[in-house]
């Protein structure tokens, strides 16, 4: 019993997702800490973190499914607008009933997502400069669906999102509870297999029967799957409609999943990714209430929200810098797979 | 009917084999090509004006390209160029308030702040181990941050001073703008940098092989600190010539360069696995970049179309340019 326990512990030791756990923890200490185990753990601050940060969670999933097939997506965030005005505007402007406008906003992420899955799969275009270049794309669609703010979500609607079911369990994190599920399905099937596969080697992959280009592409199918439930999640939490907004979800998401101890490819699991976005959370929400306590108890102590933003930032900082202390089996897979979504990139490297 | 297929496929061939081995002059063609595309679209847009600003804002992505093409060359990639350059330029303004006197200081400053960049950047990718691309833009992401902590609101600090925006904006004959001097500056530094100095011999030897280039013993991890410092110092300089340029700053103003140079250096033919590459091909690429931005502004598209167009057509030039390989092959 006890050796299987030790096992056990060891084996999660060596497991890609232990880097974010441990950072994970650490923030985790830190805001019960700071805000008394009490107050933190209370329905009500667990409902405000939830429903505060579904839609980079929800992202961040999203990304890591990417990450671990290989490629990324940078316009995700700008994706997520997206998602929003469509789920805003069809009501809107079209009479159409709210649950079909969320049906369509998620086939629309799916279309958007097939277009980035094209240019990356098919087109063979290094991800990371397609996809920025599809920000540009996406970012004049949306601001053609609606040219300012506006919109509005019905009290209903917005007030689930917020609330607690049976008194404790935030409507939002069952978003993320599903979300994790249908991966935890996913991944046991073939489709979940070759995505590791292609992730660690799209040659060995294709010398193996599997289709790297086909899979990929389901891989950013599945993404915009998710990237739509979590623009219905930013559309609720919002309770409006902006079209230029939460772009920079997309590099926030991939450095959580860096964080989390994902490498590019074929290493880690999306729970990395989970770890390294709660320990972007965590950080901010602690450093915001830390800078409260210190206006609250030091007279005159007066602090911009800049600061914050920096200090948080430089946490982040500092913790992409521990992964590769505590990980040195990431570094190499990242390091490898980086320079392979780079390297493919060049006709005139085969030349030199 | 067969004989022309086949001489079609000789063009093709001999176009691609052109695209191929001198993508810096295939970049200018296409830039002129466009140019001229857009002068026929909107005739009333071919004035001094438009040629001015073409050629100031070409220089200052040429000038922002300069350290992205060291850096790539040696198989690197900075995030950090628009993030320093808009820093630059928010230090120029803050510092100088209108007053030409306190020219030096502010480039000491300005220079500093690309240096210690340029260091963090080059010992985090080459001490530590983290892949460029993650690091950098989380440098970047920092510096962008500390900017807020001067410019608090995105406001504008100050003014750069009067002679030294001149010194930039000036027009030589109504069309030539003054920055070709420190173009004049920077084109001779990177020259003499890349084809006779040997860090530029090294460089080019530690992109294309690192373990050969260790194996003949070049100190591979100095030459790729060096080009990250190189890249902060230059991105700096143009950051403030930029404040010059744009006269009213506010923060994260050139965050965009970052990405714009970095298309602009790989269309000009410079590899993203470094060891290729030429400044020339960036400078052609900066030049691509601007007549595009300039077209679609004279088409006078309304903004939506504008950005969608502006990425469709870097999707075309990324496939023409940068495709990978075959999984096949």
């Amino acid at each position: 019993m006890i050796e299987n326990i030790k096992n056990a512990i060891i084996r999660f030791k060596r497991s890609p997702a232990f880097t974010g756990f441990a950072l994970f923890g650490f923030a985790l200490i830190l805001n019960i800490i700071i805000r008394g185990p009490a107050v933190f753990f209370s329905a009500q601050s667990m409902g405000t973190l939830f429903s505060k940060n579904a839609p980079i969670i929800l992202v961040t999933m999203a990304q890591a499914v990417l990450l671990i097939t290989g490629t990324l997506d940078i316009s995700i965030g700008i994706q997520l607008a997206l998602v929003n005005v469509v789920v805003i505007m069809l009501p809107q402007e079209l009479g159409v009933s709210i649950p079909v406008a969320w049906l369509i906003g998620i086939l629309v992420s799916l279309a958007i997502s097939a277009v980035g899955g094209f240019l990356v799969a098919v087109l063979r275009i290094p991800s990371l400069l397609a996809t920025f270049a599809l920000t540009f794309v996406v970012m004049g669609i949306n601001v053609l669906i609606m040219n300012v703010p506006q919109g509005s979500v019905p009290k209903a609607y917005y007030s689930t999102y917020d609330s607690l079911l049976f008194g404790f369990l935030p409507v939002a994190a069952l978003m993320i509870l599903g979300v994790a599920l249908i991966w935890a399905v996913v991944k046991r099937t073939k489709f979940g297999k070759h995505i590791y596969a292609v992730g660690a080697d799209p040659k060995k992959a294709f010398a193996a029967g599997i289709n790297p280009t086909g899979t990929i592409m389901k891989a950013f199918l599945f993404k915009g799957f998710i990237t739509g439930i979590a623009g219905i999640a930013l559309t609720l939490m919002i309770a409006s409609g902006n079209p230029l907004q939460v772009e920079s979800y997309g590099l926030k998401s991939l450095a959580a999943c860096i964080i989390g101890g994902l490498g590019f490819g074929g290493w880690g699991s999306m729970a990395s990714g989970v770890y390294g976005v709660g320990f972007l959370v965590l950080i901010q929400n602690a450093v915001y209430y830390f800078f409260n306590f210190l206006q609250g108890t030091i007279v005159g102590f007066q602090i911009t929200s800049y600061w914050q933003n920096f200090i948080s930032d430089l946490i982040i900082m500092l913790g992409l810098l521990m992964t590769t202390v505590t990980a040195r089996g990431q570094r190499e897979a990242l390091k490898q797979g980086i320079s392979r979504q780079i390297k493919r990139g060049d006709k005139h490297a085969k030349e030199s | 009917m067969q004989k022309s297929l086949k001489k079609d496929h000789v063009t093709v061939i001999k176009i691609q084999s052109f695209i191929k081995t001198n993508p810096a002059g295939m970049t200018f063609v296409i830039a002129i090509l466009l140019l001229v595309l857009t002068f026929i679209l909107r005739p009333n847009s071919l004035n001094t004006n438009t040629f001015s600003s073409i050629i100031l804002l070409t220089m200052l992505l040429s000038f922002a390209a300069a350290g992205q093409t060291l850096v790539l060359i040696g198989g690197g990639l900075d995030f950090t160029v628009g993030a320093v350059m808009s820093s630059a330029a928010v230090m120029t303004t803050f510092m100088m308030q209108g007053q030409d006197g306190k020219l030096l200081p502010v480039l000491g400053v300005v220079l500093l702040i690309g240096l210690v960049v340029g260091v963090i950047n080059g010992i985090s990718t080459v001490k530590i181990g983290l892949p460029a691309m993650i690091v950098t833009m989380a440098i970047s992401n920092l510096v962008a941050r500390a900017q807020y902590l001067f410019a608090a609101d995105g406001k504008s600090l100050g003014y750069a001073g009067p002679s030294f925006i001149r010194s930039v904006s000036y027009k030589f004959g109504g069309i030539v703008p003054s920055i070709i001097f420190y173009a004049i500056l920077i084109w001779g530094i990177m020259f003499y940098l890349l084809k006779r100095s040997v860090f530029g011999k090294q460089l080019y030897l530690v992109g294309d092989n690192k373990e050969a280039a260790k194996l003949s013993g070049i100190k591979v991890n100095k030459i790729i600190i060096l080009s990250y410092i190189f890249s902060g110092l230059l991105s700096a300089f143009a950051g403030m010539l930029g404040a010059a340029y744009m006269t009213v700053v506010s923060a994260q103003v050139f965050d965009r360069y970052a990405f714009q140079s970095l298309i602009a250096v790989i269309v000009g033919g410079t590899a993203l696995s470094g060891g290729v590459g030429t400044y020339t091909g960036s400078i052609a690429g900066a030049f691509l970049m601007v007549v595009l931005s300039n077209g679609l502004t004279a088409l006078a598209l309304p903004d939506p179309i504008k950005n969608i167009s502006y990425g469709v057509i870097m999707i075309l030039l990324l496939f023409a340019y940068n495709r990978t390989s075959a999984v096949r092959e």
